[in-house]
């Protein structure tokens, strides 16, 4: 029990951690120290040290993971309405309607998708709040493939047609029957999406297109780290550590939720 | 299987043509343009560079301009790269974006289809574990941190290998860029293996060939294997995908020339035609590679093919 709990508690005391201490820390992640431009590892004041132009990197890291794991949030959050809603009626109608649905989601699955997120960011601007809007619209196909499948199971179950029976309305089976019968298997692809939106979040922030400054990211904290690594290591070691170890834990608490409601 | 490829292809010509149209009305879309330079351009010039370029058309006959072009393989001129054509530009930075991703997938396959099968030939023991837990981990690493850190290991620290360049494709600096792009994918592709493995061997036609006391090792290698590797075939498609997008960020990473960091490059500084030019390419690719995977599909598991 403590086993299967332990990544989400790790990703749980990072958020925590991010969300809280920051206000505490005498400097903020765009706050210059002139008295220590790349300060190292545990020096009094940062313990993390300092970057290039003496910003404290504890304080960066933690809001930067705060950035992160909000857009992955909301991005996610905006694939799962999508993906439910898309899926859901493609199942339950079936016919053609689901044919054409889904044909769609098959088209979209073979495109090149972080060009076209790249392409919306050029269009229209690099903005936090286009960054996740963009994801959350294209990393919503999955969910909208495993939701259509389980309506469709769960169509054909006796309590479905009992409420057909009594003269439920479709909608009113759709939203009283089974979307909460669906709710555990779109939360375990809701876990597996935060990660894959991470991803990409970082991705773009690190090549420049996502998160802009001053606000910053684990993306742009490892790029960061990258471009001044020869000299300091550990700028590039310690975002790089929090954003594989957020994706690793939610990718493993994902996986087994799905595993184990898929048995 | 013939008419199951002839489906597909009749769909990827749609699927393309509305990749290009809808990356056409985007980028048109954008508020300014590639002559909004630092130094603002007056009426006249501004007007004669617009028609020069084609801009001052209606959007639908740009577009049916932009699609006759790119059929005779014309993606136009660069705006940025001023002395270069786009198929110039694409015919420089292709071939070393193709070495990179064939080789990582390459690699990927190897990694991940050897791993995935010992783990399954060892299941439910340590080796297995160990196996399954790396893969894990290998997925969960972007290349935009394992890249800086294989520098940082293997060219800063160790000294073994270069930092980054390209220098003809020497091998010594293909190792870490197509190492770096591989890992995720092999993770996949071994848990991939793993899973088809484990399932195939609980099939009839494999519990027939135990029967008739053939080893164990000749029942995975003749019977088992080729089932096992359908789940693997149906990822490449999104694989090939995920190594075209990898790509860019490797090429940044390691300084290489190829299409991925002209793409960057062209989003950044709004160069349409690059960047459309670019986007419709790898569309193309990746529709190529779904179909490839289809028929390795049909190979692989001959109940495919009879659809």
């Amino acid at each position: 029990m403590m086993r299967s709990r332990l990544p989400l508690l790790i990703v749980a005391t990072i958020a925590l951690a991010a969300l809280i201490v920051p206000p505490l820390l005498p400097w903020t992640h765009s706050a210059i120290d002139w008295d220590a431009v790349r300060a190292p590892l545990f020096s009094p004041g940062h313990l993390f040290g300092t970057d290039t132009v003496g910003r404290d990197l504890l304080a960066r890291t933690l809001v930067g993971t705060r950035v992160t794991l909000a857009v992955a949030l909301a991005a996610a959050l905006v694939a799962l309405v999508i993906g439910t809603a898309w899926g859901a009626i493609a199942g339950w109608y079936g016919g053609k309607i689901d044919e054409a649905m889904m044909r769609l989601v098959d088209g979209l699955y073979a495109l090149p998708f972080m060009f076209v997120v790249i392409l919306l960011m050029v269009v229209f601007g690099r903005s936090i709040i286009l960054v996740f809007i963009g994801i959350g619209a294209v990393e919503w196909l999955t969910m909208a493939r495993v939701v259509r499948g389980q309506v469709i199971a769960l169509k054909e179950r006796s309590f479905v047609a009992a409420a057909e029976a009594a003269g439920a309305p479709p909608s009113r089976i759709l939203t009283g029957h089974i979307l909460p019968n669906v709710a555990g298997v779109a939360l375990a692809y809701l876990l597996l999406t935060v990660p894959q939106v991470v991803m990409v979040e970082s991705f773009l922030s690190f090549l420049g297109l996502g998160v802009q400054e001053p606000l910053t990211s684990l993306g742009i904290l490892v790029k960061e780290g990258a471009d001044d690594m020869d000299l300091q290591p550990h700028a590039l070691l310690i975002p790089g550590g929090v954003l594989v170890l957020v994706i690793v834990c939610l990718t493993i608490a994902g996986e087994r939720l799905r595993d184990r409601l898929s048995r | 299987m013939r008419a199951l490829l002839l489906r597909r292809l009749i769909t990827a010509i749609p699927t393309l043509l509305g990749v290009v149209i809808l990356s056409f009305v985007l980028m048109r879309l954008a508020p300014g343009g590639p002559f909004d330079g630092e130094r603002a351009l007056d009426e006249e010039t501004r007007a004669a560079m617009d028609a020069a370029y084609g801009l001052d058309l209606p959007l639908g006959e740009q577009i049916l301009l932009y699609i006759g072009r790119i059929v005779r393989g014309d993606f136009g001129p660069s705006l940025v790269y001023r002395d270069f054509t786009v198929s110039e530009l694409i015919a420089q930075g292709l071939p070393i974006s193709l070495t990179i991703g064939g080789l990582a997938l390459l690699l990927a396959c190897a990694l991940g289809i050897g791993g995935g099968l010992w783990a399954a030939v060892r299941a439910g023991r340590w080796q297995d574990e160990a196996i399954m837990g790396a893969a894990t981990l290998l997925t969960a690493l972007p290349v935009f941190v394992t890249g800086p850190l294989f520098v940082l290991i293997f060219a800063l620290g160790l000294g073994w290998l270069p930092v980054s360049g390209w220098e003809a494709g020497s091998p010594s600096h293909l190792v870490l860029p197509v190492v770096a792009l591989a890992l995720p994918f092999a993770g996949a592709i071994a848990k991939l293996t793993r899973a088809g493995l484990a399932r195939a061997l609980n099939e009839d036609h494999v519990r027939t060939a135990r029967a008739r006391g053939l080893a164990e090792r000749q029942v995975i290698a003749r019977h088992a294997l080729r089932p096992a590797l359908v789940p693997v075939a149906s990822y490449l498609g999104p694989a090939a995908a995920g190594l075209l997008t990898g790509a860019v960020i490797i090429e940044t990473v390691f300084a290489l020339p190829g299409l991925g960091r002209y793409f960057v490059q062209g989003a950044l500084n709004r160069d349409y035609p690059l960047v459309l030019g670019v986007v419709t390419l790898y569309a193309g690719l990746i529709i190529l590679f779904n179909l490839v995977a289809d028929l390795i599909y049909g190979w692989l598991d001959p109940r495919m093919r009879a659809e």
